[in-house]
């Protein structure tokens, strides 16, 4: 399980158990942190299919996914602090004033 | 021949520029700066009118020696309907124009001098004063442009610039309920004859513009009255009854009428200068300036001399019945004012003019007297209310039998000699009319001195607290002018001649010979026809003198010595007494057959509008609405909710994505 479809079927579980958790977990930061498992399952392919076809490419686009990544969970960090302020709680189901 | 030039080359003539405008200047100053002004604001207009006033006296003085040929005056071009081709404004200064000019400023010059103290004590909180002279000095320049226009587009720009006017001073005191629909009733009046003016100039518009060359104006008098011939009958006639309609609606005439007398919830002096000298008479005006028009059609002129005489005689008898003096004198305008459309319609426009000149007079310093009137008394003028002022008002007493003797007829007054030419008129062309002529002379000499009767005779009787006095020299002095020109002002038309009445007058004098140009020679087919010279007219003189001084005497014994006679007369016909009491029901007759049905149609209107056509709108919005009830259920509010949502529709794209290959 070397070479491509190692890489690919890594991202893939990666992604998988980054949805799993996006979608069962109620802790905001959980919920964060399973996003970003995503990200990376996503840019692993990438990086993959980079050295599958000998070019730089996927690893310098993993380099600025990272960087962007490590901007917004800053950010996102930060909403989430306020949002607990608001209401003393990290659930989810807490904010549901969009509901139609 | 016509020919245009710029006004600035008209030589003397082009003081004509200073009529409108000094006013106007006059007006924008007051409009703008009358917070400053305040109490002073009368000077500004004064002096306006004034300089009008000199300027329509040179004119008046050189408009005569000068060329007899058809000159348009182009003060600037203003619109270009089409390339090549402008509508300018132009004037048209001839002795018709001089005369009205000078009538205008001269009777507006006195009513403003008179409104200084009238007006500050009749004023009004918002700003009533300056608001005054402002709107009375906009009026005289308007009046100034209908008048001068040479061009039917700037003629129907002054013809409503009058009637703004109107609106405005008859709802000077506009928070007073009766005052504000006294205005909109004129204004809406006016708007239904205004509509066929209107029509009338569009009409020209087309019509004539076939026929002159590129380059000319179609709109310009000199065009039109030079190619009126060239119409069908048919289309001058529209043409002449549609303009007429016009003169209908802003000279109250039959069935028009009905907004004069409410106009006189406006201050006196207004209905003095407005709506009795100067306003409503831009519908003889307009009717005489356009003769050529009217003589193409002999149905057109037929209606004029019915509807003016019809009007007359209506009018008249409603002003026999009245009790409140302003209204009585407002039918007294309507009737005389279908006295000079009677002239009109009977061909003889100088007669007409000649009247409208005279009647200025009269008319307007009975207004003033009544308002002199109205201020002793604390605003009273019912004449149930008082009685025998001659002694407590003497001054007021004397110029205001001058002005009823002037326009009852009385020999050797102005309205006399300008009366018994329109009757003498209305008998060449049919004996009917001049019967009704007569009788409207009977009337008219009747009720007025019914008033003056009732109002200066008697036992002494004045309503409580009031405390009757004569007004300061700034009200006295203009009614002892037009006094002066009651008595006066006939005499330039009549001539002295051993043939004449009594050996004296003939009828016909300096007056008809400067306007005869404008009725004679500029264009053949004009409504002149000179005074028969074997008409000397004097049977019949003898017999409207006989008239009126019959009249006079009937009123003097009903109303000054035997009063039961009046009421037992009022008694003995109580149906017809209400029914000219009660104007014919005309208010109320229009009431229930327009008015109310016109809200009747309105109330359905309203209705579709509200049930169908919002109905249809409502199910319209219906539709997103439902939908959005049934779709906002997938709104769950919640994060993940989402999430799953666009995983299973990710998984559902790579299913079909997988399927389709």
């Amino acid at each position: 399980m070397s070479g491509l479809p190692g890489y690919v079927f890594v991202g893939a579980v990666l992604f998988g158990l980054g949805l799993v958790g996006f979608l069962s977990r109620r802790n905001l930061i959980v919920v964060f942190l399973s996003t970003e498992v995503m990200f990376q399952g996503v840019l692993l392919n990438a990086v993959g299919f980079g050295r599958h076809h000998g070019e730089p490419d996927g690893q310098v686009f993993g380099l600025f996914v990272l960087i962007v990544a490590a901007v917004e969970a800053a950010l996102a960090l930060g909403v989430v602090v306020l949002l607990f302020r608001r209401k003393g709680t990290l659930d989810a189901e807490a904010w549901k004033e969009l509901r139609g | 021949m016509s020919i245009t030039i710029p006004i600035w080359e008209a030589g003397v003539l082009r003081w004509s520029l200073l009529v409108p405008l000094a006013p106007l200047a006059a007006a924008v100053l007051v409009g703008l700066f009358g917070w400053i002004l305040r109490g002073a604001s009368h000077w500004p207009v004064l002096l306006g009118i004034l300089a009008a006033l000199a300027a329509s006296l040179v004119i008046l003085s050189n408009v005569a020696s000068s060329s007899p040929e058809d000159i348009t005056y182009r003060v600037f071009n203003w619109i270009a309907p089409d390339t090549g081709r402008f509508f300018t404004v132009s004037f048209r200064v001839d002795p018709l124009t001089a005369v009205m000019l000078a009538v205008v400023c001269g009777i507006s010059l006195l009513v403003a001098a008179y409104s200084r103290d009238y007006m500050r004590e009749h004023g009004h909180a918002g700003r009533g004063y300056e608001r005054y002279f402002a709107l009375i000095s906009l009026f005289v320049a308007s009046m100034a442009a209908l008048v001068l226009a040479g061009n039917f587009l700037f003629l129907y720009v002054g013809w409503e610039a009058v009637g703004l006017c109107s609106y405005l001073l008859i709802g000077f005191y506009y928070d007073r309920p009766a005052a504000a629909a006294a205005a909109r009733k004129a204004f809406l009046v006016n708007r239904i004859g205004d509509f066929g003016f209107g029509l009338g100039i569009l009409c020209l518009y087309l019509w004539i513009t076939p026929w002159v060359s590129p380059g000319e104006n179609p709109l310009d008098c000199s065009a039109v009255f030079r190619n009126v011939g060239h119409l069908e009958k048919w289309q001058a006639t529209t043409i002449a009854l549609l303009l007429f309609s016009g003169a209908v609606g802003k000279s109250a005439q039959l069935p028009l009428h009905v907004w004069l007398p409410d106009a006189m919830e406006g201050p006196t002096p207004v209905s003095a200068l407005i709506h009795a000298a100067t306003m409503v008479t831009a519908g003889v005006y307009m009717v005489a300036r356009c003769g050529p028009i009217f003589m193409q059609s002999d149905l057109a002129i037929a209606v004029v001399a019915a509807v003016g005489a019809m009007t007359a005689l209506f009018a008249a008898t409603i002003a026999v019945a009245q009790t409140d003096m302003k209204r009585i004198l407002a039918y007294s305008t309507i009737s005389q004012l279908g006295f000079m459309f009677l002239a009109l319609g009977c061909a003889a426009a100088d007669t007409a003019v000649f009247h409208l000149y005279t009647h200025a007079f009269f008319k307007a310093l009975l207004f003033l007297g009544a308002g002199s009137v109205m201020h002793a008394l604390g605003g009273i003028i019912d004449l149930r209310e008082f009685s025998g002022l001659r002694r407590l008002m003497p001054f007021t007493y004397v110029t205001f039998l001058c002005g009823g003797l002037a326009l009852a007829g009385f020999p050797f007054f102005s309205g006399f000699f300008s009366k018994d030419e329109i009757i003498a008129a209305a008998f060449d062309l049919h004996p009917s009319l001049g019967i009704v002529a007569l009788a409207t002379a009977a009337l008219t000499a009747f009720y007025t001195f019914r008033m003056i009767f009732l109002a200066f005779h008697g036992p002494r009787r004045v309503p409580e607290g009031a405390q009757p006095h004569e007004a300061g020299p700034w009200m006295l002095i203009p009614l002892a002018i037009l006094a002066a020109g009651s008595f006066g002002a006939g005499y330039v038309g009549v001539t002295a001649s051993p043939e004449g009445f009594l050996g004296l007058l003939n009828p016909g004098g300096a007056f008809h010979r400067f306007l005869r140009p404008v009725f004679q020679e500029q264009h053949p087919v004009a409504m002149f026809t000179p005074w028969p010279e074997e008409h000397a007219g004097h049977g019949l003189t003898w017999l409207t003198i006989a008239v009126s001084l019959a009249s006079i005497a009937a009123a003097y014994v009903m109303y000054a010595r035997r009063r039961d006679w009046a009421d037992a007369a009022a008694a003995a016909a109580p149906d017809l007494h209400q029914l000219l009491y009660d104007r014919y029901y005309v208010d109320e007759l229009n009431e229930a057959l327009i008015v109310h049905p016109l809200r009747r149609t309105g109330s359905i209107f309203f209705g579709i509008d509200n049930y169908v056509i919002d109905g249809i709108l409502w199910a319209v919005a219906a539709v997103p609405r439902v939908a959005a009830f049934v779709l906002r259920g997938l709104h769950g509010g919640a994060m993940q909710g989402y999430g799953a949502t666009m995983a299973g529709g990710v998984v559902l794209i790579v299913i079909l994505v997988l399927l389709l290959r």
